[in-house]
């Protein structure tokens, strides 16, 4: 018998399986959205330690390739300046070689021309020193230079006047000594510099061990996000394809539960029938009755599981078009006409004067409102009445206006505690099948499924006894669509009459 | 008329000779070694920055030259830079302040450092840069450049009072007619 299709245990079972699509969709949707963090944080880490890396490692370059610079410049600054130093004494006493004034002359401008240069490096030395030590060293290469050139100048005053022995004794005792704190120095000099480059030689070599660890420690970084990365879609993957399976069994098991139950009934039937157990016209026609209304219910079933089915598939996709709700309410309620009329039902129906226009699929908002009316229509119990009202309203979530169709009932409402289940496929009130109200249990979850997939949703407010109120919300065209639409004025009205 | 004419006469010749006058006279200020056709140039006694000494008479010059003065008042041992005999430079010392021939001269210096009135022979160099580089490089040294050759190496000493910039400077020498 129809009250007896479902049993508490398959209704259970519906609810478990609509409830776990619902969780395993978030999780599968959260799981995207984790793919995606992790992958801006790996962009985001890897960028920031390699461009750290990087810069570590164009300041190592940088600083090799200055030091090179540095040592060749300064390692021939210093190999000049000891040079210079050396001809500036040598030429003076080349000047002893000669009784000769005029080459005298000319040695004394070799002598007077190194010792400028020494004098000016040792200028650019002092000019450059930075450190405490090279401070101190290049006012004590200064003084001793200068000791030296005042015996210098001495030497080859000597040599010039004639006076060989003089000049050669001053060389001797003062000249050669003081000249040797000038070499000490310039040594000095020689070793402070080397020490200056090896330190930053160093400092170098750990600049690029230091960006060495980096750039590992950016590769193991990368791997090991990448791999937990990979890792999670690829989980992602396998639930979505495990829940898919899931629900392809548990759907298939529940529409053979469907459908397995009239199919008894008409088996039966048809049994009792061939074996001649059915006697007499009145019987026959009962039986006939019996078996055309299970057959019509099963076609309506199938007819259900197909729709079903086919939003299951979530690509499918709808024809959206700006639409009048006024021309989609008027053709469902003439088809659904006879049967309003037939069955004694009071149409309320009120629909605000400047409709604005509403992106959505014509068939799908006709299909929905059909089922909302074929709803209110079995539902009402003794009240013949059912209200149809479409008005604009500011939308919940956003600032855009949406145009809204009420269908409401005056009949046995619904439970409370019930509300949250009637949008899940399969699922009837225990109270429903008590009153033997016939039905599928996916019309309401067919419903919200075409809503929400063209942007719209649906929702119910029901009292137990007092009556329902499911209501459809459609996105309007754009923001200033009310502005519009009440500027031109709509043709509805005409085709309403 | 005729005393007018000779009026006249008289009257432009004195116009002539106002007009004239100034100008002889400006010529005849001028040095009398110009009337003659040869050019002169100041020759200026130099010594060494560091030497205290800014002024010599010719007497003094003179005696420096003929080894009379071995020493500085600083202490320092006079050196003399001579140029080579044939230039012009020399002959104008020889001239003006040795006022003796060339071997004259040579003698003089051979007796007086045989005696050792003299402590050093004099050099001999052969440019003017040379002297000017040498009397820069030697505290005792004294010379003699054209004073177009001076640079601020070198110190110019006066001669009895006298710069070699002075019109009455006393030291010139012959400058050859290319020039």
């Amino acid at each position: 018998m129809p009250a007896l299709r479902k049993n508490e245990g398959g209704q259970k079972s519906f609810r478990l399986v609509a409830a776990l699509d619902r969780a395993l969709g978030a999780t599968s949707r959260h799981y995207h959205h984790n793919v995606f963090v992790l992958a801006l944080l790996m962009f985001c880490a890897v960028a920031a330690v390699g461009f750290w890396g990087v810069r570590d490692l164009q300041k190592a370059n940088s600083e090799v390739r200055n030091i090179y610079v540095v040592s060749v410049r300064g390692l021939q600054q210093v190999g000049e300046l000891q040079y210079d130093a050396q001809e500036t004494r040598r030429a003076t006493l080349y000047a002893l070689t000669t009784d000769d004034s005029n080459l005298q002359v000319g040695y004394a401008d070799q002598s007077r021309d190194a010792d400028r240069r020494v004098t000016r490096s040792i200028a650019e030395y002092t000019l450059h020193a930075s450190l405490p030590a090279e401070l101190v060293l290049s006012e004590k290469l200064n003084r001793d230079w200068a000791s030296y050139l005042k015996v210098r100048d001495e030497v080859l005053a000597s040599i010039l006047e004639g006076g060989t022995k003089e000049a050669v004794s001053l060389d001797l005792s003062a000249g050669a000594p003081s000249f040797e704190r000038v070499r000490l120095d310039l040594d000095e000099v020689k070793r402070m510099y080397d020490e200056g480059a090896s330190q930053r030689l160093a400092n170098v070599v750990a600049t690029s061990r230091r960006s060495e660890a980096n750039l590992i420690g950016i590769l193991c970084f990368a791997f090991v996000i990448s791999s937990s990365a990979i890792w999670a879609i690829q989980r992602s993957r396998m639930l979505s394809a495990i829940q898919l399976a899931r629900l392809q069994m548990e759907f298939v098991a529940s529409v053979s539960h469907e459908l397995r139950t009239p199919l008894a009934a008409l088996s039966l039937a048809a049994d009792n029938i061939a074996d001649g157990l059915v006697e007499g016209k009145t019987a026959v026609q009962k039986y006939g009755t019996a078996i055309q209304k299970e057959a019509r219910q099963m076609s309506e079933l199938v007819g259900q599981i197909l729709l079903f089915a086919s939003t299951e598939d979530r690509t499918k996709r709808y024809d959206l078009q700006p639409l009048q709700v006024s021309e989609i309410i008027d053709a469902v309620l003439s088809d659904s006409k006879n049967l309003l009329q037939g069955a004694g039902f009071m149409i309320a129906l009120h629909m605000d004067a400047h409709l604005p226009l509403v992106i959505a699929d014509r068939s799908a908002v006709a299909q929905c409102l059909q089922n909302l009316i074929g709803n209110a229509l079995k539902y009402s119990g003794d009240s013949r009445w059912i209200g149809i009202e479409a008005f604009v309203a500011q939308s919940e979530m956003e600032v855009n206006r949406e145009v809204r169709i009420a269908v409401s009932d005056r009949g046995i409402g619904i439970d409370g505690s019930e509300l949250a289940d009637i949008f899940e496929p399969f699922y009837r009130s225990s109270r429903v099948n008590a009153l033997q109200i016939h039905g599928t249990g996916l019309g309401l979850s067919l419903a919200r499924r075409t809503m929400e997939a063209m942007g719209g949703k649906i929702s119910v407010v029901s009292e137990l006894s007092i009556g329902s109120t499911f209501t459809i919300h459609l996105p309007t065209t754009e923001p200033n669509g009310l502005e519009r639409a009440r500027a031109t004025p709509q043709p509805h009205s005409s085709t309403r009459a | 008329m005729a005393r007018s004419a000779g009026l006249l006469i008289t009257l432009s010749v004195v116009v002539l000779l106002l007009v004239a006058l100034p100008r002889e006279a400006a010529i005849s200020m001028q040095p009398p070694k110009l009337e003659q056709n040869t050019h002169t140039e100041p020759l200026a006694i130099i010594v060494n920055r560091s030497n205290a000494v800014n002024d010599l008479t010719m007497v003094e010059l003179r005696k420096l030259f003929l080894g009379g003065r071995s020493h500085w008042p600083n202490g320092r041992r006079v050196t003399l830079v001579m140029r080579a005999p044939g230039e012009p430079e020399y002959k104008t010392i020889l001239r003006d302040v040795c006022q003796m021939d060339e071997t004259g001269l040579r003698n003089h210096i051979l007796h007086s450092l045989f005696t050792g009135e003299m402590l050093v022979s004099p050099k001999t160099l052969d440019t003017p840069a040379g002297v000017r580089k040498f009397v820069f490089n030697v505290p005792g040294a004294v010379g003699y450049l054209r004073l177009s050759e001076v640079d601020d190496t070198v110190k110019i000493v006066a001669l009895d009072e006298l710069l070699p910039e002075d019109g009455k400077y006393k030291l010139r020498v012959e400058v050859a007619h290319a020039n």
